[in-house]
């Protein structure tokens, strides 16, 4: 790695005086507007990214009506002026023609891509008078939602205002839930969404499994990069070798699912070598004699035998964490539903942690700096759903947070409308199809309902099996409620439209009021602009700084309060670092993580993996011809050199994975030994089915059809790597 | 002095996350599938036998013995007093000569104007005080746009500093005599 800072540039410097002329531009063009005159000029609009869920601050620059280039602003934590390429190639998206342009009624057969050309007042009338059915027949808990992303808010305001229980956020249970469980219950808070470990000042860190190159949130990745330039030490433990990899200094090639034996037994060796920081176990530790003992049955010798890492390798490892130590972490992880055992694994990579002291400490965990700013609401709800949740969470998962539910245990309570009936799916920026392991429950919970609206940009695959598409307009076309995000500081973002909507859409805020006049609530919605002014007054900023600048940074809050002295708090029930878990012991499991091995392929078969590329997002991104271009319309499937030997397969070949049930589209075998050989990889959110998504359908795989429905028995999160596929040559 | 623009990649910071690419795509509306700068990945064994995986922008390299400027027959490339190779599309012909003629794969046609086309190092939005849109975008900050002519510019500063660190710097393919003004900067 490169030992120099090379650090920041100077050149923007010249580039303040353009900034400032934003304001003026924008108001000229914003004035020509008004009399429906063709635009003319340049403005710049403020923004944040919807490309994935990072919400990295960008600047839109439009000229002569057409938005032409986003650009990452300069102060916004969340990416201090980068965009990587899914950001950028949000253009494309606002222009791509085969956006959903007007709301549609279908009028064939659920999934046979038979729609008419509804107006927002047929279908917004639709929708009420289906649903009014539903919730007198059956109640108001009757309604299910599953939302993601920035404008979720405003369905599940919505179906806060019916009543219903039953929102869900698919990324609990299906991306970071088991992982934030383990570390509630070691540290009393939930790692969250964006992950505070210090790379910029890391001298030594752990990725697991994290495969933080590719996952790329522009946040991270600079400082992964950056802490790397500075000489951090990485190490990478994964079954595939990544871009990642390419950045290690040490590379693990990890059989898979046999991740927690590898911590085990670095926790082992750590405590048997004294490699620990006694003083933060003593001070702030519960449980060390027990988990001393409980330890010890993990040697090397056992690890090398589960996981095939070497001896030496480990201890490599773990001399170089505590050498760095207590300025090192070992990554949480964020997608942790990989083989329904994941909460133990992030238990015991938090332990992991806890034995080097890296608490509150640079280069360690940072705490979050909250904004302290109170956040009106858009919607005054006087009554809350008095019926339990569908699909057990925060009951029969009492680890899984209510407010976000279980996706994959909702999916299955709507197809087997068990406990009580739930007739009404409303389903706002996400994909049950390709996030739900198993499509055929999706179907099957789809028939099960009375009512399914889809409000999304693009004719899913879930919108495709709807009876109603409510089409939204991007980021780029709408207002949005202003956001707050904590990282090292606290900040405000803000989201105004570049241009008017390019068809008949409307913001996710707009539509959900509709709907919820149309079906006779009197709950008033604030306006946006009203609710933007009460928390910018509150955050002490006001819009006309925010039209200027995007984002407005508080002042910088301590991010790091141990290593100024400041004891820190935990929110657990004995209020220390518990390594051994009251809460998980309570729930009748494991009080210390276990290793329970994973089941394993038969000889003919691969372990089935998938993951992010750098440059498509979920299953969101993949008609994005600027993003198409960068893989040539190809979806590659990873495949170990000696296993594709014997079954003929050659590095280009065209090649179809099956588990006997379904059969993938096309994929472009690449043969080497960076794969382990149990397992495949193929990037996830491919082989789409809709007909609306006409440049990669049925090509590559979509990978739920081929994991495993397995679930977490602690988080009821899903695990998803255990499902099991052979190669057929095409 | 003139001014002599040049680009410096800290190779060793690149992710190969391909955000150069789409800037660049969207500043310059680059035709559908084709790409004014690209990574390359290498893999290769290291001194212990372990993989190594390198990735490696590259894009025109702005030559000053370029041979695009020689073999065009219409001197609509040419290369400019700030060290810009720029192609003017009032005189290029689309007779194609340069594009085979260049080492790095630099240029392509571009069918719906007629003419070749490749990276003008962000010309236009150098005159507006910008960089470059790939090295605005870079989010391992690889890529360092500048000067060289100005010893107190980044790139002067950064092309120093890895020279007393005794970095590897390189530029590709100097054996053919382009004298390209790309500079690499490898640990």
């Amino acid at each position: 790695m490169i030992k120099t800072g090379l650090s920041r540039r100077r050149f923007l410097q010249a580039t303040t005086a353009s900034v400032a002329l934003l304001g003026l531009s924008s108001l000229q063009v914003k004035a020509s507007e008004e009399e429906k005159s063709a635009p003319v000029g340049e403005y710049y609009t403020q923004n944040l990214c919807e490309m994935c869920f990072w919400k990295c601050g960008l600047v839109a620059k439009t000229v002569n009506g057409k938005v032409h280039k986003l650009e990452g602003q300069k102060h916004c934590p969340s990416n201090f002026g980068k965009l990587c390429a899914k950001g950028n190639s949000g253009v494309f998206q606002l222009y791509d023609t085969d956006r959903v342009k007007f709301p549609m009624i279908r009028t064939g057969e659920r999934g046979s891509g038979e729609f008419r050309k509804a107006t927002w007042e047929e279908a917004v009338a639709y929708i009420a008078e289906k649903s009014i059915s539903i919730r007198d027949k059956f109640g108001p808990e009757s309604f299910s939602l599953f939302a993601h992303g920035s404008g979720e808010h405003s369905f599940m305001n919505l179906m806060e205002v019916i009543g219903s229980p039953n929102i869900v956020i698919p990324a609990f249970s299906q991306c970071t839930g088991s992982r934030d469980v383990a570390w509630v219950a070691t540290y009393g808070k939930p790692v969250g969404g964006k992950e505070p470990v210090d790379s910029d000042n890391t001298k030594c860190m752990m990725l697991i499994g994290r495969n933080a190159a590719e996952a790329l949130h522009v946040g991270e990745v600079q400082e992964f990069v950056s802490g790397l330039s500075k000489g951090a030490e990485l190490i990478y433990a994964d079954v595939r070798f990544s871009k990642t990899a390419a950045k290690a200094n040490q590379f693990m090639m990890i059989r898979p699912g046999s991740d927690t034996a590898l911590v085990l037994g670095m926790i082992n060796y750590v405590i048997q070598n004294n490699l620990y920081d006694a003083s933060f176990v003593d001070s702030y530790t519960t449980g060390f004699d027990k988990l001393a003992k409980h330890s010890s049955q993990y040697s090397l010798e056992w690890v090398e035998l589960e996981t095939g890492i070497s001896e030496s390798a480990v201890v490599k490892a773990c001399e170089s964490l505590a050498k760095a130590a207590p300025h090192c972490y070992i990554h949480p992880g964020r997608r942790l539903s990989r083989y329904g055992n994941d909460v133990q694994l992030v238990r015991a990579i938090a332990i992991l942690n806890a034995l080097f002291g890296n608490w509150d400490m640079p280069g360690g965990f940072y705490t979050p700096v909250g904004a302290n700013i109170k956040k009106p609401h858009m919607v005054e709800i006087e009554h809350h759903a008095s019926h339990e949740r569908a699909d057990g969470a925060g009951i029969k998962y009492p680890m899984a947070p209510k407010n976000l539910g279980l996706a994959n245990k909702m999916i299955e309570a709507i197809a087997n409308q068990d406990p009580y009936p739930v007739k009404g799916m409303f389903i706002y920026g996400t994909n049950l199809f390709h996030h739900k392991a198993d499509s055929s429950i999706v179907k099957k919970a789809i028939t099960a309902s009375e009512l399914v609206v889809t409000c999304d940009i693009y004719m899913t695959d879930t919108a495709y099996y709807s009876d109603v598409i409510l089409p939204e307009s991007t980021y780029l076309e709408r207002y949005d409620p202003a956001i707050v995000t904590s990282r090292k500081s606290g900040y405000v973002q803000f989201r105004e439209p570049a241009i008017d909507p390019v068809h008949d859409t409307k913001g996710g805020w707009e539509i959900a009021e509709l709907i919820s006049k149309a079906m006779g609530y009197e709950n008033e919605f604030k306006t946006i602009k009203e609710f933007n002014s009460l928390l910018f007054e509150a955050a002490g900023t006001n819009e006309e700084y925010m039209k200027t600048n995007g984002c407005y940074v508080k002042e910088a809050g301590e991010p790091f309060p141990r290593a100024t002295g400041k004891k820190p708090r935990f929110y657990t029930p004995s209020g220390k670092v518990e390594l051994v878990s009251s809460k998980i012991a309570d729930l009748g499991y494991d009080e210390l993580p276990t290793y329970t091995g994973v089941p394993r392929p038969a000889d003919d078969e691969f372990r089935f993996l998938f993951g992010r590329t750098s440059y498509h997002t979920h299953a969101r991104s993949q008609n994005n011809s600027w993003l198409l271009a960068l893989h040539k319309h190809e979806v590659p499937i990873w495949i170990n050199a000696e296993r594709a030997e014997k079954l003929g397969i050659k590095d280009g070949d065209i090649v179809k994975v099956t588990n006997g049930k379904n059969m993938s589209g096309e994929l472009v075998a690449k043969v080497d030994n960076l794969i382990h050989p149990e397992a495949i990889f193929t990037p996830q959110g491919f082989g789409h089915e809709s007909t609306g998504l006409p440049r990669m359908r049925g090509k590559g795989a979509r990978t739920s059809d081929f994991c495993s429905n397995d679930t977490d028995p602690i988080s009821g999160g899903v695990g998803l790597h255990n499902g099991f596929v052979q190669i057929v040559k095409v | 002095m003139n001014k002599k623009y040049a680009m410096a990649y800290v190779v060793d910071r690149c992710i190969d996350c391909k955000a150069c690419m789409v800037a660049c795509k969207a500043e310059w509306e680059v035709p559908e599938d084709h790409f004014r700068t690209h990574i390359d990945q290498g893999m290769k064994e290291d001194f212990h036998g372990k993989t190594r995986m390198d990735f490696l922008p590259s894009q025109c390299n702005h030559c000053d013995d370029a041979p695009c400027v020689t073999v065009c027959p219409t001197k609509a490339s040419h290369k400019r007093d700030d060290g810009i190779v720029y192609v003017n599309r009032n005189r290029c012909v689309g007779c194609k000569y340069c594009i085979p003629s260049c080492p790095y794969e630099a240029r392509f046609f571009n069918h719906d104007l007629g003419v070749a086309e490749k990276c003008t190092f962000c010309l236009p939005r150098l005159a507006e005080g910008l960089e470059p849109a790939c090295a605005t975008t870079c989010p391992g900050n690889v890529r360092v746009f500048g000067d060289i002519n100005d010893p107190t510019s980044e790139i002067s500063m950064v092309l120093r500093e890895a020279k007393n660190n005794r970095l590897k710097i390189y530029k590709l393919r100097e054996d053919l005599g382009t004298k390209p003004n790309i500079y690499y900067i490898q640990n």
